[in-house]
Protein backbone atom coordinates (compact mmCIF):
# COMPACT_ATOMS: atom_id res chain seq x y z
CA UNK A 1 0.00 0.00 0.00
CA UNK A 2 1.35 3.39 -0.97
CA UNK A 3 1.91 5.74 1.96
CA UNK A 4 -0.69 8.45 2.50
CA UNK A 5 0.19 11.98 1.43
CA UNK A 6 -0.15 14.34 4.39
CA UNK A 7 1.19 17.57 2.96
CA UNK A 8 0.98 18.31 -0.71
CA UNK A 9 2.84 21.36 -1.98
CA UNK A 10 1.68 22.30 -5.44
CA UNK A 11 3.33 24.84 -7.67
CA UNK A 12 3.97 27.04 -4.63
CA UNK A 13 5.35 30.56 -5.10
CA UNK A 14 5.88 33.48 -2.79
CA UNK A 15 6.88 37.03 -3.68
CA UNK A 16 7.54 39.65 -1.01
CA UNK A 17 7.20 43.31 -1.79
CA UNK A 18 9.94 45.53 -0.41
CA UNK A 19 8.71 49.01 -1.08
CA UNK A 20 8.25 49.11 -4.83
CA UNK A 21 10.46 46.11 -5.48
CA UNK A 22 9.03 42.62 -5.78
CA UNK A 23 11.39 40.05 -4.34
CA UNK A 24 10.67 36.45 -5.32
CA UNK A 25 11.42 34.13 -2.39
CA UNK A 26 9.96 30.83 -3.51
CA UNK A 27 9.34 29.90 -7.10
CA UNK A 28 7.05 27.11 -8.29
CA UNK A 29 7.93 24.43 -5.77
CA UNK A 30 6.07 21.13 -5.77
CA UNK A 31 6.57 18.06 -3.59
CA UNK A 32 4.64 15.74 -1.32
CA UNK A 33 5.30 14.77 2.27
CA UNK A 34 4.01 11.40 3.38
CA UNK A 35 2.52 10.23 6.64
CA UNK A 36 5.03 9.50 9.45
CA UNK A 37 7.84 10.85 7.35
CA UNK A 38 10.71 13.01 8.57
CA UNK A 39 11.58 15.51 5.84
CA UNK A 40 14.36 18.06 6.07
CA UNK A 41 14.56 21.11 3.83
CA UNK A 42 18.05 22.51 3.27
CA UNK A 43 19.42 25.30 1.14
CA UNK A 44 21.53 28.44 1.25
CA UNK A 45 20.21 31.27 3.39
CA UNK A 46 17.48 33.25 1.69
CA UNK A 47 16.37 30.28 -0.38
CA UNK A 48 12.87 30.47 1.05
CA UNK A 49 12.97 27.28 3.09
CA UNK A 50 11.53 28.93 6.17
CA UNK A 51 9.02 30.70 3.96
CA UNK A 52 7.70 27.34 2.76
CA UNK A 53 7.37 26.19 6.35
CA UNK A 54 5.54 29.37 7.30
CA UNK A 55 3.15 28.85 4.42
CA UNK A 56 2.41 25.28 5.56
CA UNK A 57 1.70 26.71 9.00
CA UNK A 58 -0.51 29.46 7.51
CA UNK A 59 1.67 32.17 9.01
CA UNK A 60 1.98 33.73 5.57
CA UNK A 61 -0.17 33.29 2.48
CA UNK A 62 1.25 31.96 -0.81
CA UNK A 63 1.40 34.27 -3.84
CA UNK A 64 0.76 31.36 -6.14
CA UNK A 65 -0.01 27.65 -6.01
CA UNK A 66 -1.40 25.95 -2.95
CA UNK A 67 -0.71 23.65 -0.01
CA UNK A 68 -2.99 20.81 0.96
CA UNK A 69 -2.79 19.33 4.43
CA UNK A 70 -4.70 16.05 4.56
CA UNK A 71 -6.44 17.07 1.36
CA UNK A 72 -7.65 20.44 2.62
CA UNK A 73 -6.18 23.67 1.26
CA UNK A 74 -4.37 25.71 3.92
CA UNK A 75 -5.94 29.15 4.20
CA UNK A 76 -6.11 31.68 7.01
CA UNK A 77 -5.82 29.54 10.12
CA UNK A 78 -3.19 26.97 10.94
CA UNK A 79 -4.47 23.40 10.46
CA UNK A 80 -5.38 21.94 13.85
CA UNK A 81 -3.14 18.89 13.48
CA UNK A 82 -0.02 21.04 13.04
CA UNK A 83 2.51 21.96 15.71
CA UNK A 84 5.33 24.45 15.23
CA UNK A 85 8.74 24.88 16.86
CA UNK A 86 10.27 28.25 16.12
CA UNK A 87 13.93 29.05 15.65
CA UNK A 88 13.56 31.94 18.03
CA UNK A 89 13.07 31.30 21.70
CA UNK A 90 9.29 31.39 22.10
CA UNK A 91 9.08 30.00 25.61
CA UNK A 92 6.90 32.40 27.62
CA UNK A 93 9.30 34.12 30.02
CA UNK A 94 6.57 34.81 32.59
CA UNK A 95 5.66 31.16 32.98
CA UNK A 96 7.56 28.47 34.80
CA UNK A 97 8.82 25.42 32.89
CA UNK A 98 5.84 23.27 33.85
CA UNK A 99 3.31 25.99 33.09
CA UNK A 100 4.96 26.54 29.70
CA UNK A 101 4.79 22.88 28.81
CA UNK A 102 1.18 22.69 29.98
CA UNK A 103 0.07 25.67 27.88
CA UNK A 104 -1.52 23.68 25.06
CA UNK A 105 -3.41 21.48 27.51
CA UNK A 106 -4.62 24.58 29.30
CA UNK A 107 -5.87 26.04 26.01
CA UNK A 108 -7.75 22.84 25.28
CA UNK A 109 -9.38 22.85 28.70
CA UNK A 110 -7.72 19.67 29.97
CA UNK A 111 -8.51 19.28 33.71
CA UNK A 112 -5.71 20.25 36.10
CA UNK A 113 -5.07 16.75 37.43
CA UNK A 114 -4.61 15.21 34.00
CA UNK A 115 -2.58 18.20 32.95
CA UNK A 116 -0.19 17.79 35.87
CA UNK A 117 0.28 14.11 35.07
CA UNK A 118 1.01 14.70 31.40
CA UNK A 119 3.29 17.64 32.09
CA UNK A 120 5.18 15.55 34.63
CA UNK A 121 5.68 12.85 32.03
CA UNK A 122 6.91 15.37 29.46
CA UNK A 123 9.33 16.90 31.95
CA UNK A 124 10.77 13.47 32.63
CA UNK A 125 11.08 12.74 28.91
CA UNK A 126 12.96 15.99 28.37
CA UNK A 127 15.18 15.45 31.40
CA UNK A 128 14.00 18.66 33.01
CA UNK A 129 13.35 17.23 36.46
CA UNK A 130 14.15 19.73 39.18
CA UNK A 131 13.41 22.67 36.90
CA UNK A 132 9.61 22.45 37.01
CA UNK A 133 9.29 25.71 38.94
CA UNK A 134 12.13 27.53 37.19
CA UNK A 135 11.52 30.56 35.02
CA UNK A 136 13.05 30.46 31.52
CA UNK A 137 15.46 33.30 32.32
CA UNK A 138 17.39 30.91 34.56
CA UNK A 139 17.69 28.16 31.91
CA UNK A 140 20.28 27.57 29.21
CA UNK A 141 19.37 27.90 25.54
CA UNK A 142 19.28 24.13 25.11
CA UNK A 143 16.93 23.68 28.04
CA UNK A 144 14.65 26.42 26.78
CA UNK A 145 14.45 24.74 23.38
CA UNK A 146 13.64 21.43 25.12
CA UNK A 147 10.77 23.19 26.87
CA UNK A 148 9.57 24.58 23.53
CA UNK A 149 9.78 21.12 21.95
CA UNK A 150 7.87 19.41 24.76
CA UNK A 151 5.31 22.21 24.75
CA UNK A 152 4.61 21.50 21.08
CA UNK A 153 4.60 17.73 21.47
CA UNK A 154 2.32 17.52 24.50
CA UNK A 155 -0.77 18.32 22.44
CA UNK A 156 0.14 15.39 20.16
CA UNK A 157 0.36 17.18 16.83
CA UNK A 158 0.32 14.73 13.93
CA UNK A 159 2.42 17.11 11.89
CA UNK A 160 5.35 18.97 13.41
CA UNK A 161 6.92 21.92 11.64
CA UNK A 162 10.38 22.86 12.89
CA UNK A 163 12.16 26.01 11.74
CA UNK A 164 15.88 25.63 12.51
CA UNK A 165 14.96 24.82 16.11
CA UNK A 166 18.55 24.04 17.12
CA UNK A 167 20.21 26.74 15.02
CA UNK A 168 21.35 28.81 17.97
CA UNK A 169 22.82 25.94 20.01
CA UNK A 170 26.37 24.69 20.33
CA UNK A 171 27.34 21.39 18.68
CA UNK A 172 27.29 19.33 21.84
CA UNK A 173 23.83 20.50 22.96
CA UNK A 174 22.63 20.11 19.41
CA UNK A 175 23.68 16.45 19.25
CA UNK A 176 21.92 15.73 22.54
CA UNK A 177 18.77 17.31 21.24
CA UNK A 178 19.02 15.34 17.99
CA UNK A 179 19.12 12.13 19.98
CA UNK A 180 16.16 13.20 22.10
CA UNK A 181 14.15 14.34 19.12
CA UNK A 182 14.77 11.03 17.32
CA UNK A 183 13.77 9.05 20.40
CA UNK A 184 10.56 11.02 20.72
CA UNK A 185 9.88 10.62 17.03
CA UNK A 186 10.52 6.86 17.10
CA UNK A 187 7.84 6.62 19.80
CA UNK A 188 5.12 8.55 17.98
CA UNK A 189 6.16 8.88 14.35
CA UNK A 190 4.77 12.32 13.73
CA UNK A 191 5.13 13.72 10.25
CA UNK A 192 8.00 16.18 10.62
CA UNK A 193 9.10 18.99 8.33
CA UNK A 194 12.45 20.24 9.54
CA UNK A 195 14.09 23.33 8.06
CA UNK A 196 17.84 23.74 8.57
CA UNK A 197 20.98 25.06 6.94
CA UNK A 198 23.04 22.33 8.60
CA UNK A 199 23.33 19.39 6.22
CA UNK A 200 24.70 16.94 8.79
CA UNK A 201 21.70 17.69 10.98
CA UNK A 202 19.38 17.06 8.05
CA UNK A 203 20.98 13.70 7.18
CA UNK A 204 21.13 12.57 10.78
CA UNK A 205 17.45 13.16 11.33
CA UNK A 206 15.55 12.88 8.08
CA UNK A 207 14.15 10.20 5.78
CA UNK A 208 14.33 12.58 2.87
CA UNK A 209 16.28 15.76 2.30
CA UNK A 210 14.83 18.45 0.05
CA UNK A 211 17.55 20.65 -1.44
CA UNK A 212 16.54 24.15 -2.52
CA UNK A 213 18.36 26.41 -4.95
CA UNK A 214 19.52 29.87 -3.98
CA UNK A 215 17.03 32.72 -4.28
CA UNK A 216 14.47 32.59 -5.76
CA UNK A 217 14.13 29.20 -4.10
CA UNK A 218 13.27 26.39 -6.44
CA UNK A 219 13.32 22.69 -5.78
CA UNK A 220 16.73 21.38 -6.79
CA UNK A 221 16.53 17.76 -5.83
CA UNK A 222 15.00 15.44 -3.25
CA UNK A 223 17.35 12.82 -1.74
CA UNK A 224 16.33 9.65 0.05
CA UNK A 225 18.48 9.11 3.11
CA UNK A 226 18.87 5.34 3.22
CA UNK A 227 20.34 5.12 6.69
CA UNK A 228 18.87 2.46 8.99
CA UNK A 229 16.81 3.41 12.01
CA UNK A 230 16.94 3.78 14.92
CA UNK A 231 19.97 5.98 14.42
CA UNK A 232 22.77 6.76 16.83
CA UNK A 233 23.47 10.44 16.27
CA UNK A 234 27.18 10.09 17.13
CA UNK A 235 28.07 6.80 15.50
CA UNK A 236 26.07 7.46 12.36
CA UNK A 237 28.52 10.15 11.35
CA UNK A 238 31.34 7.63 11.15
CA UNK A 239 29.45 5.26 8.90
CA UNK A 240 30.26 4.96 5.22
CA UNK A 241 26.62 5.34 4.21
CA UNK A 242 26.44 8.65 6.02
CA UNK A 243 29.58 9.92 4.34
CA UNK A 244 28.31 8.82 0.95
CA UNK A 245 24.94 10.56 1.44
CA UNK A 246 26.68 13.62 2.77
CA UNK A 247 29.12 13.79 -0.15
CA UNK A 248 26.35 13.46 -2.68
CA UNK A 249 24.04 16.10 -1.21
CA UNK A 250 26.91 18.40 -0.31
CA UNK A 251 27.92 18.45 -3.93
CA UNK A 252 24.46 19.64 -4.99
CA UNK A 253 24.32 22.17 -2.18
CA UNK A 254 27.84 23.37 -2.93
CA UNK A 255 26.82 24.33 -6.44
CA UNK A 256 24.28 26.71 -4.94
CA UNK A 257 26.80 28.27 -2.57
CA UNK A 258 29.32 28.67 -5.38
CA UNK A 259 27.00 30.33 -7.83
CA UNK A 260 26.07 32.76 -5.13
CA UNK A 261 29.67 33.65 -4.49
CA UNK A 262 30.60 34.28 -8.12
CA UNK B 1 29.49 43.06 50.18
CA UNK B 2 28.07 43.30 53.66
CA UNK B 3 30.71 45.78 54.79
CA UNK B 4 29.97 47.87 51.70
CA UNK B 5 26.30 48.06 52.49
CA UNK B 6 27.05 48.98 56.10
CA UNK B 7 29.32 51.73 54.84
CA UNK B 8 26.59 53.17 52.65
CA UNK B 9 24.14 53.16 55.54
CA UNK B 10 26.73 54.83 57.77
CA UNK B 11 27.23 57.67 55.33
CA UNK B 12 23.53 58.08 54.76
CA UNK B 13 22.93 58.44 58.48
CA UNK B 14 25.95 60.71 58.88
CA UNK B 15 24.66 63.08 56.22
CA UNK B 16 21.23 63.16 57.84
CA UNK B 17 22.65 63.93 61.28
CA UNK B 18 25.01 66.63 60.00
CA UNK B 19 22.21 68.19 57.99
CA UNK B 20 19.73 68.30 60.86
CA UNK B 21 22.43 69.40 63.31
CA UNK B 22 23.53 72.24 61.04
CA UNK B 23 19.95 73.29 60.51
CA UNK B 24 19.26 73.38 64.24
CA UNK B 25 22.54 75.17 65.00
CA UNK B 26 22.60 77.76 62.22
CA UNK B 27 19.04 78.84 62.83
CA UNK B 28 19.86 79.31 66.54
CA UNK B 29 22.86 81.65 66.42
CA UNK B 30 22.66 85.39 65.87
CA UNK B 31 24.61 87.10 63.10
CA UNK B 32 25.17 90.18 65.25
CA UNK B 33 24.94 89.58 68.98
CA UNK B 34 22.04 91.08 70.89
CA UNK B 35 20.33 92.35 67.75
CA UNK B 36 16.88 90.79 67.88
CA UNK B 37 15.78 88.82 64.84
CA UNK B 38 19.07 88.83 62.93
CA UNK B 39 19.96 85.18 62.62
CA UNK B 40 22.56 83.55 60.43
CA UNK B 41 19.69 81.75 58.85
CA UNK B 42 16.30 83.05 59.77
CA UNK B 43 14.08 80.31 61.28
CA UNK B 44 11.10 82.40 60.23
CA UNK B 45 11.45 80.99 56.73
CA UNK B 46 12.66 77.46 57.27
CA UNK B 47 11.85 76.89 60.92
CA UNK B 48 14.04 74.65 63.12
CA UNK B 49 14.03 70.88 63.65
CA UNK B 50 13.14 71.24 67.33
CA UNK B 51 10.29 73.58 66.46
CA UNK B 52 9.03 71.21 63.77
CA UNK B 53 8.98 68.26 66.16
CA UNK B 54 7.14 70.40 68.68
CA UNK B 55 4.52 71.41 66.11
CA UNK B 56 4.23 67.85 64.90
CA UNK B 57 3.48 66.60 68.40
CA UNK B 58 0.92 69.36 68.79
CA UNK B 59 -0.74 68.63 65.44
CA UNK B 60 -0.74 64.92 66.25
CA UNK B 61 -2.46 65.45 69.59
CA UNK B 62 -6.21 65.69 70.05
CA UNK B 63 -5.94 69.35 71.02
CA UNK B 64 -6.51 70.33 67.38
CA UNK B 65 -9.77 70.18 65.44
CA UNK B 66 -8.19 68.55 62.39
CA UNK B 67 -5.21 66.38 63.40
CA UNK B 68 -2.24 65.61 61.17
CA UNK B 69 -3.38 61.98 61.10
CA UNK B 70 -6.75 62.91 59.62
CA UNK B 71 -5.07 65.13 57.06
CA UNK B 72 -2.54 62.47 56.11
CA UNK B 73 -5.29 59.89 55.86
CA UNK B 74 -7.29 62.13 53.54
CA UNK B 75 -4.25 62.63 51.31
CA UNK B 76 -3.38 58.94 51.27
CA UNK B 77 -6.95 57.94 50.57
CA UNK B 78 -7.39 60.24 47.60
CA UNK B 79 -3.96 59.33 46.24
CA UNK B 80 -4.64 55.60 46.39
CA UNK B 81 -8.09 55.95 44.86
CA UNK B 82 -6.84 58.17 42.07
CA UNK B 83 -3.97 55.78 41.52
CA UNK B 84 -6.12 52.64 41.47
CA UNK B 85 -8.79 54.07 39.21
CA UNK B 86 -6.08 55.61 37.03
CA UNK B 87 -4.10 52.42 36.53
CA UNK B 88 -7.12 50.21 35.94
CA UNK B 89 -8.72 52.52 33.37
CA UNK B 90 -5.35 53.35 31.80
CA UNK B 91 -4.46 49.68 31.58
CA UNK B 92 -7.73 48.66 29.94
CA UNK B 93 -7.65 51.59 27.52
CA UNK B 94 -4.01 50.85 26.66
CA UNK B 95 -4.77 47.20 25.96
CA UNK B 96 -7.83 47.89 23.84
CA UNK B 97 -6.19 50.60 21.75
CA UNK B 98 -2.89 48.76 21.64
CA UNK B 99 -4.49 45.70 20.07
CA UNK B 100 -6.77 47.62 17.75
CA UNK B 101 -5.04 49.71 15.10
CA UNK B 102 -8.15 51.37 13.78
CA UNK B 103 -9.49 52.53 17.12
CA UNK B 104 -5.98 53.69 18.06
CA UNK B 105 -5.72 55.83 14.93
CA UNK B 106 -9.14 57.36 15.51
CA UNK B 107 -8.44 58.33 19.12
CA UNK B 108 -4.83 59.39 18.62
CA UNK B 109 -5.28 63.18 18.15
CA UNK B 110 -7.68 63.45 21.10
CA UNK B 111 -5.37 61.60 23.41
CA UNK B 112 -2.37 63.66 22.40
CA UNK B 113 -4.34 66.90 22.76
CA UNK B 114 -5.73 66.07 26.18
CA UNK B 115 -2.41 64.79 27.43
CA UNK B 116 -0.58 67.96 26.40
CA UNK B 117 -2.93 70.09 28.50
CA UNK B 118 -1.16 70.99 31.74
CA UNK B 119 -3.26 69.14 34.28
CA UNK B 120 -2.88 71.92 36.85
CA UNK B 121 -4.91 74.16 34.54
CA UNK B 122 -7.80 71.76 34.95
CA UNK B 123 -7.92 72.08 38.74
CA UNK B 124 -10.44 74.92 38.85
CA UNK B 125 -12.69 73.20 36.32
CA UNK B 126 -12.52 69.89 38.13
CA UNK B 127 -13.31 71.68 41.38
CA UNK B 128 -16.27 73.39 39.75
CA UNK B 129 -17.66 70.08 38.59
CA UNK B 130 -16.81 67.80 41.48
CA UNK B 131 -16.88 70.24 44.35
CA UNK B 132 -14.39 70.79 47.16
CA UNK B 133 -14.14 67.25 48.38
CA UNK B 134 -12.43 63.92 48.07
CA UNK B 135 -13.89 63.32 44.63
CA UNK B 136 -12.23 66.32 42.99
CA UNK B 137 -8.83 65.23 44.28
CA UNK B 138 -9.35 61.69 43.04
CA UNK B 139 -10.39 62.91 39.60
CA UNK B 140 -7.33 65.12 39.41
CA UNK B 141 -4.96 62.30 40.36
CA UNK B 142 -6.76 60.02 37.91
CA UNK B 143 -6.39 62.49 35.04
CA UNK B 144 -2.61 62.31 35.41
CA UNK B 145 -2.16 58.64 36.23
CA UNK B 146 -4.47 57.48 33.48
CA UNK B 147 -2.26 58.84 30.71
CA UNK B 148 1.02 57.63 32.15
CA UNK B 149 -0.31 54.09 32.47
CA UNK B 150 -2.20 54.30 29.22
CA UNK B 151 0.80 55.24 27.11
CA UNK B 152 2.99 52.57 28.66
CA UNK B 153 0.43 49.79 28.35
CA UNK B 154 -0.32 50.90 24.81
CA UNK B 155 3.34 50.53 23.88
CA UNK B 156 3.49 47.21 25.70
CA UNK B 157 0.44 45.84 23.92
CA UNK B 158 1.85 46.94 20.56
CA UNK B 159 5.24 45.38 21.09
CA UNK B 160 3.98 41.92 21.96
CA UNK B 161 6.24 39.44 20.18
CA UNK B 162 4.34 38.11 17.14
CA UNK B 163 6.10 34.74 17.42
CA UNK B 164 4.78 34.29 20.96
CA UNK B 165 1.28 34.96 19.69
CA UNK B 166 1.82 32.53 16.82
CA UNK B 167 3.15 29.80 19.05
CA UNK B 168 0.10 30.20 21.30
CA UNK B 169 -2.07 29.88 18.22
CA UNK B 170 -0.35 26.66 17.19
CA UNK B 171 -1.05 25.28 20.64
CA UNK B 172 -4.74 25.89 20.03
CA UNK B 173 -5.30 29.22 21.81
CA UNK B 174 -8.44 31.21 21.09
CA UNK B 175 -8.26 35.02 20.87
CA UNK B 176 -9.38 35.47 24.47
CA UNK B 177 -6.74 32.99 25.63
CA UNK B 178 -4.06 34.79 23.66
CA UNK B 179 -5.12 38.02 25.37
CA UNK B 180 -4.91 36.42 28.80
CA UNK B 181 -1.76 34.34 28.42
CA UNK B 182 0.35 36.39 26.00
CA UNK B 183 -0.75 40.00 25.55
CA UNK B 184 -1.57 40.90 29.16
CA UNK B 185 1.55 39.35 30.74
CA UNK B 186 3.88 40.95 28.24
CA UNK B 187 2.13 44.33 28.44
CA UNK B 188 2.24 44.16 32.25
CA UNK B 189 6.00 44.53 32.24
CA UNK B 190 5.56 47.90 30.53
CA UNK B 191 2.67 48.89 32.75
CA UNK B 192 4.71 48.23 35.87
CA UNK B 193 7.47 50.50 34.65
CA UNK B 194 4.91 53.31 34.81
CA UNK B 195 3.62 52.61 38.31
CA UNK B 196 6.37 54.24 40.36
CA UNK B 197 6.10 57.56 38.49
CA UNK B 198 2.32 57.18 38.59
CA UNK B 199 2.10 57.07 42.36
CA UNK B 200 4.30 60.16 42.63
CA UNK B 201 2.18 62.00 40.12
CA UNK B 202 -1.01 60.90 41.84
CA UNK B 203 0.34 62.47 45.01
CA UNK B 204 1.17 65.68 43.14
CA UNK B 205 -2.34 65.80 41.71
CA UNK B 206 -3.91 65.31 45.11
CA UNK B 207 -1.79 67.96 46.83
CA UNK B 208 -2.55 70.50 44.12
CA UNK B 209 -6.22 69.66 44.51
CA UNK B 210 -5.92 70.22 48.24
CA UNK B 211 -4.31 73.62 47.70
CA UNK B 212 -7.57 75.00 46.44
CA UNK B 213 -9.89 72.41 47.93
CA UNK B 214 -10.11 74.15 51.31
CA UNK B 215 -11.08 72.55 54.56
CA UNK B 216 -13.76 70.24 53.20
CA UNK B 217 -11.13 68.56 51.04
CA UNK B 218 -8.71 68.49 53.97
CA UNK B 219 -5.38 66.80 53.49
CA UNK B 220 -1.77 67.82 53.85
CA UNK B 221 -2.02 70.24 50.92
CA UNK B 222 -4.63 72.11 52.93
CA UNK B 223 -2.23 72.27 55.88
CA UNK B 224 0.42 73.80 53.62
CA UNK B 225 -1.95 76.49 52.34
CA UNK B 226 -3.22 77.12 55.86
CA UNK B 227 0.37 77.59 57.09
CA UNK B 228 1.02 80.00 54.25
CA UNK B 229 -1.92 82.07 55.45
CA UNK B 230 -0.50 82.23 58.98
CA UNK B 231 3.14 82.40 57.82
CA UNK B 232 3.88 79.30 59.90
CA UNK B 233 6.99 77.61 58.45
CA UNK B 234 7.04 74.90 61.12
CA UNK B 235 3.59 73.59 60.20
CA UNK B 236 4.52 73.72 56.56
CA UNK B 237 7.62 71.63 57.25
CA UNK B 238 5.52 69.10 59.17
CA UNK B 239 3.29 68.73 56.12
CA UNK B 240 6.27 68.42 53.76
CA UNK B 241 7.94 65.73 55.87
CA UNK B 242 4.68 63.85 56.13
CA UNK B 243 4.29 63.99 52.34
CA UNK B 244 7.85 62.77 51.92
CA UNK B 245 7.24 59.79 54.16
CA UNK B 246 3.98 58.95 52.40
CA UNK B 247 5.68 59.18 49.01
CA UNK B 248 8.53 56.89 50.03
CA UNK B 249 6.29 54.28 51.64
CA UNK B 250 4.02 54.16 48.61
CA UNK B 251 6.92 53.85 46.17
CA UNK B 252 8.43 51.03 48.24
CA UNK B 253 5.06 49.27 48.31
CA UNK B 254 4.86 49.41 44.52
CA UNK B 255 8.38 48.01 44.21
CA UNK B 256 7.37 45.09 46.41
CA UNK B 257 4.31 44.27 44.31
CA UNK B 258 6.34 44.67 41.13
CA UNK B 259 9.04 42.27 42.33
CA UNK B 260 6.34 39.70 43.09
CA UNK B 261 4.41 39.95 39.86
CA UNK B 262 7.46 40.28 37.64
CA UNK B 263 9.49 37.63 39.40
CA UNK B 264 10.02 35.88 36.06
CA UNK B 265 12.22 38.74 34.83
CA UNK B 266 15.99 38.18 35.01
CA UNK B 267 16.52 41.20 37.28
CA UNK B 268 14.25 39.67 39.93
CA UNK B 269 15.69 36.17 39.73
CA UNK B 270 17.61 35.12 42.79
CA UNK B 271 20.20 32.59 41.82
Amino acid sequence: MAPRVRISIRDLSKTFSQGLREVPAVSRVSFDIYDKEFVAIVGPSGCGKSTILNMIGALIAPSGGQILVDGTAVAGNAPAQVGYVFQKDTVFPWRTVERNIGLGLEYHGVPAAERAARVGEAIKLAGLQGFEEAFPATLSGGMRQRVALMRSLIVNPEILLMDEPFGALDTHTKLNLHAELLALWEARHQTVVFVTHDLSEAITLADRVVVMTRRPGRLKHVYDVKLPRPRDVIKIRESDEYLREYGQIWHALGEEFQEKAS
Amino acid sequence: MKAGRGGVLFWQLAILIVFIGAWEYLTGIKAISKTPGLYWIDPFFISRPSKIVERFLYLASDKVRLSIWQMALSTIQSTLWGFLVGISTGFVAGLVLGRNDRVARIFDPYIVAFNSLPRIALVPLITMIFGFGLLAKIVLAWSIVFFIVFFNTFQGARSVDADLVNSARFLGARESQIMRTVVIPSALAWTFASLTPSISFALIGVVVGEFIGGESGGGLGYLIILSLGTLNAADMMVALFALGVIGIVMALGIKQIEARLLRWRPEYQKR
